[in-house]
């Protein structure tokens, strides 16, 4: 905590004009006003926007106390602030956007199966044959799935 | 023994219809269901007119979502056998009676109708690959071979015949994006039995291959990424512990 107010208390080497900090915050600000209103409308789910809130914090955050980009570049032994900044904020990205990547697989795998279980039904009708197999047919498969699973 | 015989269809409306009747002139006593994937024209009617059973995908999912369809009807329905042959009129049933043949006579679990086996060099003068297809053939022979330690001629052979543990396996994994080549592996790895049967195939009735050769180069290390990618996963019998 006291780093904390040195840091925001000092500002030796980061080269950020007051201009700049304020519009820094004010495009955090309504970065989170954007995402909070994209939740409102049903746009976006709320378990997505978690990290961009966390987003949103992080540039509200640099932009008010400059001293914590010093900090991160001398944790990371970093002497140009701006080379850190890039460099985390590129990683973050980075992860990001592997995270949709994942999303997206794990989706086109249940609209796929989605899709299967659709066209077998169609044939059930089309066989005409509600009930589908008998019931000796259901409990062997039942026991093969559970096989799968353990 | 109830054995059902489906065939992934996108778009084969000229030929799937012959490719029914031809089936259920060779192997009356199975069920046909024709896979159709998101075809735009008018397969699934002829496929219904042909007396076949037809599962529509709402949207075209690839090969390898419309093979697991049909492993997922089979096992769901309680086949005992099943075997798949493309709409295109490349695959004799006959060659399929053979496959199945294999399965009902639990000589193994998964059985591949090969083009190249050694077999099947004598009578397939029939069908002769292009340059850019030879090529992919032999990589991804080779690699397999590596992979799984045993001996594959026809990687790519979309004429299989399959048993419930192959259709409990390939229902639940099934790569969507190289359906013939991980599939292969990723058997090998669960233990199933896999064989080989040279046959004899006919050059396509209709339409040619989508293959150009930056497709073919694009094709091939995309295979080998997937075959990597395959020796990493699990075993059943690792995954049980």
């Amino acid at each position: 905590m006291r780093a904390l107010v040195l840091a925001a208390a000092s500002e030796p080497q980061v080269h950020l004009t007051s201009q700049t900090r304020i519009v820094a915050a004010v495009i955090a600000v309504f970065f989170m006003l954007l995402i909070l209103d994209l939740i409102r409308r049903d746009r976006l789910q709320e378990r997505y926007s978690v990290i961009w809130f966390v987003a949103g914090l992080g540039m509200l955050a640099g932009a008010a106390f400059p001293g914590l980009l010093e900090l991160l570049a001398d944790a990371m032994g970093v002497r140009n602030t701006n080379v850190a900044l890039f460099s985390v904020v590129l990683l973050l990205l980075l992860g990001l956007a592997l995270n949709f990547s994942v999303i997206m697989s794990r989706q086109a795998a249940q609209i796929t199966r989605l899709a299967q279980e659709r066209a077998i039904e169609k044939v059930r009708q089309q066989a005409g044959e509600p009930n589908g197999n008998g019931s000796a047919g259901k409990e062997r498969l039942e026991a093969e799935e559970q096989g799968l699973e353990s | 023994m109830r054995t059902l015989v489906f065939i992934p269809a996108w778009n084969e409306q000229a030929s799937v219809a012959s490719v029914i009747a031809d089936v259920r002139k060779r192997l009356p006593e199975a069920d046909v269901l024709v896979v159709d994937d998101g075809s735009t024209d008018a397969t699934a009617e002829r496929a219904r007119e042909a007396g076949a059973l037809v599962a529509s995908l709402p949207f075209n999912q690839g090969l390898g979502a419309a093979l697991q369809t049909g492993y997922l009807y089979a096992l769901r329905n309680g086949y005992d056998a099943c075997a798949h042959l493309d709409a295109d009129g490349q695959h004799p049933p006959e060659e399929v009676v053979r496959l199945l043949a294999e399965v009902e006579a639990d000589r193994a679990d998964l059985v591949i109708g090969s083009r190249y086996h050694s077999g099947a060099v004598a009578a397939s003068g029939d069908y002769k690959p292009t340059f850019s297809r030879r090529i992919g053939i032999s990589v991804f022979r080779f690699f397999l071979t590596l992979a799984t330690r045993q001996r594959f001629t026809d990687t790519t052979s979309g004429m299989r015949a399959a048993n419930r543990r192959v259709m409990s396996l390939f229902s639940q994994h099934y790569s969507p994006d190289f359906a013939e080549i991980e599939s292969l592996q990723l058997a090998v790895r669960q233990g199933l039995r896999v064989e080989e049967l040279p046959v004899r195939m006919l050059e396509r009735a209709g339409g040619s291959s989508f293959l150009t050769p930056v497709r073919s180069a694009f094709f091939i290390f995309k295979g080998l990424v997937v075959l990597l990618v395959g020796q990493f996963r699990p075993r059943q019998a690792e995954a049980k512990q």
